[in-house]
């Protein structure tokens, strides 16, 4: 109750409500991002108090997660990763005019995601905190091919599968430059100190969505806009029906998912999204604008928030790079995470936790109420969009790592990026390669070490064979369905 | 920047400053690269001390400038690189360091920085699941002996790696070693049980090992730790591997003599303020104050010791 | 250029690429030979087998001569591109807000926005609105020069 007391006071809801409007904005800049706000924002945090402190950091994580998806339904630029599954079925709606409806699910979905998760967090952190542990290198590959199994599903409403796949495994090269963590070597750096980390996937992701949408508006024989568009938006449109089913699928995936070590809401996405299209009554919709997708990735990734925290708090293992950052604010403030934190600092650990229920109520609030206005960044004028959001995709790529190198890649992404989507290669695959091929190949090769050499570490475990039973799941039924279409073209021809 | 200029104001109408002795300096901010994240150890230590620095100095105002990866070596590189105007210093920390010249990786060495002197340290340790029957140093060189054991070392060249590489060679076994991407993923191999042991640094252990999660068995330094009293040495259990992390202050070789003695006696001063030793104890740093010329001088042991290791063993 | 060419062109860049990276894999050393050798090779083999198999399917099957027509208008595409390597190459010496200042109206002009009131408004929100977030309440350090 005292605890309800400490989040319900003037100066605490401000504080949220202040984090999570700005987070809002950051996660919906292209270029700026949780993890970098999180991290720069600590410093400042020192010097107020500590639990307002942490609600200001939690409240830009909640925001943030829910903010990418906002330009990635009207612009298709998506401004974190785990919004790309979004941008799938956004844009498509947003070009139908259906953009009001698809703010609002996406809204909807993040809202109940992030509630549902720290629910979770609030009442089982330390018990779910163990079971995560028993999730060793070998299962981490498997949830990283788990994800990659959406290279699939993107691919099989597409023309070509094999294409999809190539453009997967792109990425997964692509992110094999840099240091090889097993020897200490460096691969195909080509002597660029820059690369000695590898490729940033932040500089990739701004390039081939963010640039290249601006780079082909500017390219567009036509720059007016259709306000027909308008007037059909304007018009309400009610919640399909069933979409819960979707939502709730999401918000499970994304919580559980977001629990487990590695970079969780973006694999959380791919596989809510995959899930919900294995399950959906109108499969052949999806690619072309179905909400079911919007509900179901969005859910999954803002599912992560609440998730990702439970080994945070409970052990000091933070789930992904924002939780780490979060941590960071912890222990500025003499928290270090451990049971400590729920006895001794519990006065400041469960104000932080349920001050993360109203930060999503307050992006609820505010997304519901912003949609029609937010629906006109679609129709800003592309000529003066175009320089804006270039000098903010620069800005972006320079900020992540104070690299101007960055900026370069960001442009070569976006000129390479064009070409191969132009030939077909889907995009959406080559990013979810970049992002799950460090961690696959992670997993594989600390398995194989664990193992002494056998793979059969990653068959051996409970939890694996489940893994493997769920990703042979989502991969039969899609290959098959493509497997009697090449039949059925090789009939007709 | 206006807040600073009023809070500075603020400041020198209480007369709570210090005369500096170079007249024209400082004109402008001065730049701190930190070779890592926001928000980690070495960059928390940076703004500790800024946060001090621009309240207790008067004209002094800092930027925090975060170069993270490979190791550090960009930040290093950067710092090596800068103009040697007084308007650049920076982070180090070791071994990596020392480590980046011994691979033959770096572009700078040691006589590309002026040392400034070291703030903070954190013991290498090695710790083991808390249902492992490894209770000490000797357990362990029994048990590799009988069947390799797999060891998380937070990636190649590290200090964990170091020590375990030194520990292998004394105790005449042979690790399989499990090279990880930061010390969270070793974290969870220890707790998860997915690891036989790992070589980690104290503080990113020891509330694990007081919650009973996980168990230290034993300190990789000279003398026990203040922070964990009843802990034994390696060296006290008969088996000498040293290795500890540090975190010091470094600046571009070449800096004017009167404003590097200036930069050198503010950093010295503000170690000294019961204020920073109450906010480092607050934020999990070990602090261990040292002077420019000793700090040079354990850099300098450093390296050697680490060439030996890299001779035998190169990675 | 006939789409299908540059495609079989990627597609056979993409083969090279394949036996090149896995031929690469033998200078791994120690440990990284059983582990990250492993998983490259896979990576090279599986993207070099299904770059074949699609390279043949398009000798075999592709007929049309559908050009590939990368922008529409190219003065203004290949304008933004140039504008923004300008834009990256004095980035280190001159910072954000110089080049920013100048590069956001000469696209807006270049994209045949017209409005000059709209574009002298938008680009002083943009830039106040990155010192505010950026240099004041982040400290994000951008280089540049010293005001």
């Amino acid at each position: 109750m005292e605890y309800l007391q400490i989040v319900f006071s003037f100066e605490a809801l401000l504080t949220i409500a202040i984090g999570t409007i700005a987070g809002v904005a950051i996660g919906g800049m292209p270029g700026l991002t949780a993890t970098m706000a999180v991290g720069l924002l600590v410093p400042f945090t020192y010097t107020m108090d500590p639990t307002m402190g942490l609600m200001l950091l939690g409240g830009i994580y909640c925001g943030a997660m829910y903010g990418g998806s906002i330009p990635a339904i009207l612009l298709n630029t998506p401004g974190t990763p785990a919004a790309v599954a979004t941008a799938i079925e956004g844009y498509p709606m947003s070009k139908q005019g259906r953009r009001a409806l698809a703010l609002k699910v996406s809204v909807t979905a993040s809202f109940v995601g992030g509630m549902f998760s720290v629910f979770v967090l609030l009442m089982f952190a330390p018990f779910l905190a163990q079971q995560a542990l028993k999730f060793g290198p070998a299962e981490t590959f498997l949830l990283a091919l788990m994800g990659l199994a959406g290279i699939i599903s993107i691919a099989d409403e597409n023309s070509s599968l094999i294409k999809a796949l190539i453009a997967g495994l792109i990425g997964m090269i692509i992110a094999v430059i840099g240091t090889d963590d097993m020897s200490g070597s460096l691969r195909y750096t080509m002597g660029m100190i820059e690369l000695i980390d590898g490729i940033d996937f932040m500089p990739a992701l701004i390039g081939l969505f963010s640039m290249i949408q601006m780079l082909e508006l500017s390219g567009m024989r036509s720059h007016k806009i259709d306000t027909s568009m308008l007037e059909k938006s304007s018009k309400k449109e009610p919640m399909p029906k069933g979409i819960s089913k979707h939502i709730a699928l999401g918000s499970a995936t994304g919580t559980v998912i977001g629990i487990l070590p590695g970079e969780g809401a973006t694999i959380a996405a791919f596989i809510s999204y995959n899930f919900s299209k294995r399950i959906s009554k109108t499969k052949e919709l999806f690619g072309k604008g179905n909400p079911e997708g919007i509900a179901a990735a969005e859910a999954g990734n803002n599912g992560c928030v609440g998730g990702s925290l439970v080994p945070t708090l409970t052990l000091g293992i933070p789930g992904n790079s924002v939780a780490a950052a979060l941590m960071g604010a912890f222990i500025i403030h003499g928290m270090i995470p451990g049971p400590e934190l729920f006895n001794e600092y519990a006065d400041r650990t469960y104000p932080f936790i349920i001050s993360m229920f109203v930060a999503n109520g307050v992006f609820l609030i505010v997304g519901l109420s912003f949609a029609p206005f937010l629906a006109r960044i679609a129709l800003i004028p592309p000529a003066i969009m175009v320089p804006v959001v270039s000098a903010f995709a620069i800005l972006g790529s320079y900020a992540l790592n104070n690299a101007v190198f960055d900026v370069y890649m960001m442009i070569a992404f976006a000129v390479g990026g064009l070409l191969l989507k132009k030939l077909g290669f889907s995009l959406e695959a080559l990013i979810l390669g970049l992002i799950l091929g460090p961690i696959a190949e992670g997993g594989f090769t600390q398995g194989m070490i664990i193992g002494h050499g056998s793979p059969w570490i990653f068959v051996e475990s409970s939890i694996a064979k489940g893994m493997w039973v769920i990703i042979f799941v989502l991969l039969i039924p899609p290959l098959l369905s493509y497997l009697k279409l090449i039949r059925g073209n090789a009939k007709q021809s | 920047m206006f807040i600073k200029s009023i809070l500075t104001g603020v400041v020198v109408s209480l007369g709570l400053t210090t005369a500096g002795y170079a007249a024209d300096y400082p004109t402008k901010t001065i730049t701190i690269v930190v070779p890592s994240k926001a928000g980690g150890s070495t960059d928390r230590t940076a703004r500790l001390f800024t946060e001090l620095a621009e309240k207790n100095y008067e004209g002094f105002e800092f930027i925090i400038k975060n170069v993270p990866g490979s190791g550090g070596q960009k930040g290093f590189e950067s710092i090596s690189r800068a103009k040697a105007d007084g308007y650049t210093i920076g982070l180090n920390f070791t071994p990596q360091l020392v480590a980046h010249v011994v691979s033959g990786r770096a572009k700078y060495t040691l006589d590309s920085f002026h040392v400034m002197g070291n703030v903070a340290q954190d013991p290498a340790i090695v710790a083991v699941p808390k249902d492992s029957k490894i209770m000490n140093m000797a357990d362990l060189a029994a048990a590799a002996k009988a069947s390799p054991l797999t060891v998380a070392v937070n990636g190649i060249g590290s200090d964990d790696f170091l020590a375990a590489k030194s520990f292998e060679a004394l105790a005449g076994v042979e690790f399989n070693l499990l090279p990880t991407k930061g010390s969270t993923e070793q974290k969870a191999g220890v707790l998860g049980g997915h690891v036989d042991a790992a070589f980690m640094n104290l503080s990113q252990m020891i509330k694990q090992h007081n919650a009973g999660d996980a168990r230290i068995i034993a300190l990789l330094t000279d003398a026990r730790d203040s922070h964990l009293p009843e802990m034994s040495t390696a060296k006290e259990q008969g088996y000498d591997v040293q290795m500890r992390a540090t975190r010091g202050f470094i600046a571009p070789a070449g800096i004017d003599a009167a404003i590097q003695a200036q930069l050198d006696e503010m950093l010295s001063t503000i170690m000294a303020s019961d204020e920073f030793q109450a906010n480092a104890a607050k934020g999990n740093i070990f602090l261990l104050p040292q002077t420019g010329a000793d700090y040079l001088s354990y850099l300098t042991g450093l390296q050697g010791e680490t060439q030996a290791v890299f001779d035998k063993a190169p990675w | 250029m006939a789409k299908k060419n540059v495609d079989r062109a990627v597609l056979a860049l993409l083969i090279v690429m394949a036996v090149l990276l896995y031929f690469s894999t033998a200078n791994y050393t120690g440990i990284a030979l059983k582990t990250s050798a492993k998983y490259v090779q896979f990576l090279a083999v599986s993207i070099g087998v299904l770059s074949v198999v699609q390279l043949a399917s398009s000798l075999l099957r592709e007929q049309s001569n559908v050009k590939l027509i990368l922008t529409e208008n190219m003065v203004r595409f290949g304008g933004l591109l140039l504008g923004l390597i300008i834009f990256a190459s004095v980035f280190e010496t001159l910072g954000f807000f110089i080049p920013a200042a100048v590069f956001i109206p000469v696209i807006a002009v270049l994209l045949g926005f017209r409005s000059y009131v709209a574009i002298g408004l938008t680009t002083a929100g943009v830039l106040t609105f990155v010192y505010l977030v950026f240099v004041q309440l982040l400290s994000v350090n951008l280089p540049g020069l010293e005001f």
